[in-house]
């Protein structure tokens, strides 16, 4: 029956080719708009515990640009509660918060071009006021870059929410395409054989018997689109991971970092939604054209 | 064997095929089934294999009706019943053993047997020598002959012949009636659907005559008309 199967999908190269990248490019995107989400979320878990904004200082900055940032936040009336992260802190939480996995990612990364850092949070929690607690500090010498937490994390959810929904209706549609093709695939097939189907009904081959080669041909396809699917979002994050690790670890897309384990977990429901979409299209087909 | 009771079929709602015809065939008994085209004896033989559903009447098959049969039930019965007809039906990619063997494969019988079934069959319908040959490499009356094989090689125990000398000219359809009879002899029931006058008045046997659906003869050791 297998031998059957490989016959058949050599039968039609061409068509068999476009529903299994149809379904590749439909899981991919798919794929990417449930990366999407889980960086958003994750990136809310990560700066869930109320620090509002990061002071990040030079890593080479001296003892007494520190003092004077020091005693500048313990002066402000307008700062609740702060904490100090220094170099050793950071480059830990840098490997175990956003890159557990990924050992190749923070060898990038040595301790000394980490920053140390305050994480501030201040009394009033409008984005007025921490606006104005948080730019004082962006000009104090000795300081890098003031990263503002929910305001930045809040932009990009935004813009990714729009992404998200386009990414997925465009998924879906070709998802419904990749199907359509898949069932026409299944149907040129059937076409195909329709002597030998016929000859098989008349000596009592069992219905299925007859079903099984197109239900394995069209489940094959869909499976095929979804390990390319899969590869393909498994490369899409493995960039942004390398982009991150190169362009600047300040940047606050870090907390936006998804695990492996976590795009395993998306590769694997693609996995499912593959082999779904191929065998409800042979499916149908077979219902329609076979009349077993 | 075979019993209708009052068996009627429309085809879409307005084509009388088949109206109450009743008859009963015994167990080894050849039947020639005659009449003008269109009077309704290819839907008769598709409603003995289930191929066309009745509109009303029923239908026993080997003690069964047919009606209340399981759908994956159908394929079971279907091995019971052989099938021919006029075009042969024959798979044109295949090689005469290919073609036999297929009928065995396609319902999973082992190859060991497929191994022996295939010569032995082939041998009883003359054809051994072109085992290996194409369908389109042989003549109209071997072909027929290679389609019996395949009706024949599961031993069913009713074979359905539709106009099976239809294409065939006269020295060739004797050749081809004497194999039928010898399968008819080994204990087969035999149905055959034919306008071949030469042949139904000839053999003699049990003749039923349809007209516009209706049996309007039923006669044992009968003539064409
Ligand atoms: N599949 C079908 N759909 C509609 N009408 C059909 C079909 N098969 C046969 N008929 C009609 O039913 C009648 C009987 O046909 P058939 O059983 O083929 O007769 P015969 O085999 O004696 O020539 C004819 O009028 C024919 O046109
Ligand atoms: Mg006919």
């Amino acid at each position: 029956m297998a031998r059957e199967t490989l016959r058949n999908l050599r039968r039609n190269l061409t068509l068999t080719l476009a529903s299994i990248l149809t379904v590749a490019v439909s899981l991919s995107l798919l794929g990417i708009a449930l990366l999407l989400q889980r960086g958003v979320s994750n990136a809310t878990d990560r700066w869930q515990d109320g620090v509002e904004f990061i002071v990040f200082l030079e890593p080479d900055i001296t003892d007494s640009q520190l003092g004077l940032v020091q005693e500048e936040i313990e002066r402000s009336a307008a700062i609740e509660s702060y904490r100090f992260v220094n170099q050793e802190e950071s480059y830990r939480e840098f490997n175990e918060d956003f890159f557990p996995e990924n050992p190749e990612i923070t060898q990038l990364v040595t301790k000394e071009i980490i920053p140390p850092s305050y994480r501030i949070i201040p009394k009033q929690l409008s984005a007025a006021a921490i606006e104005i607690v948080a730019s004082g500090f962006e000009t104090k010498p000795g300081v890098k870059k003031v990263v503002r937490a929910t305001d930045e994390i809040q932009k990009i959810e935004k813009a990714t929410d729009v992404i998200r929904w386009i990414v997925l209706g465009a998924g879906v549609i070709l998802l419904g395409t990749g199907l359509l093709l898949i069932l026409n695939t299944i149907r040129m097939a059937i076409f195909a054989r329709r002597r030998e189907i016929e000859v098989m009904k008349l000596v009592g081959a069992s219905n299925s018997f007859i079903l099984v080669p197109f239900m394995l041909e069209g489940t094959f396809q869909g499976l095929v689109g979804a390990a390319l699917g899969t590869a393909s979002v498994y490369g899409a994050n493995r960039a942004f991971e390398e982009w991150l690790a190169s362009e600047n670890v300040l940047n606050i897309l870090q907390s936006f970092a998804v695990g492996s384990g976590e795009v395993w977990g998306i590769g694997g429901l693609l996995f499912l939604v593959g082999a779904l979409v191929g065998s409800v299209g042979s499916a149908i087909a077979a219902y329609r054209f076979l009349d077993v | 064997m075979i019993k209708l009771e009052s068996v009627t079929k429309v085809y879409k709602g307005e084509v009388l095929a088949l109206h109450q015809a009743s008859c009963d065939i015994q167990k080894g008994e050849f039947v020639f089934l005659v009449g003008q085209s269109g009077s309704g004896k290819s839907t008769f033989l598709r409603l003995l294999n289930k191929e066309e559903e009745p509109d009303n009447g029923k239908i026993f098959v080997a003690g069964k009706d047919i009606a209340r049969l399981r759908r994956w039930r159908v394929p079971q019965m279907r091995r019971q019943i052989g099938s021919i007809f006029q075009d042969f039906k024959l798979l044109p990619n295949k090689t005469v053993s290919q073609n036999v063997a297929f009928a065995l494969e396609v319902i999973g019988r082992p190859r060991h047997v497929i191994k022996t079934q295939v010569p032995a069959i082939l041998d009883l319908v003359g054809l051994q020598t072109k085992m290996n040959r194409f369908p389109h490499e042989l003549s109209g009356g071997e072909q027929q002959r290679v389609s019996i094989a395949r009706a024949f090689v599961n031993r069913p125990l009713i074979l359905l012949a539709d106009e099976p000398t239809g294409n065939l000219d006269p020295a060739t359809s004797v050749g081809i009636m004497r194999l039928l009879e010898r399968i008819n002899e080994i204990g087969t029931t035999v149905v055959m659907a034919t306008h071949d006058r030469g042949i139904v008045d000839t053999m003699r046997r049990r003749v039923i005559e349809l007209n516009n659906g209706e049996i309007v003869r039923d006669q044992a050791r009968g003539v064409y008309e």
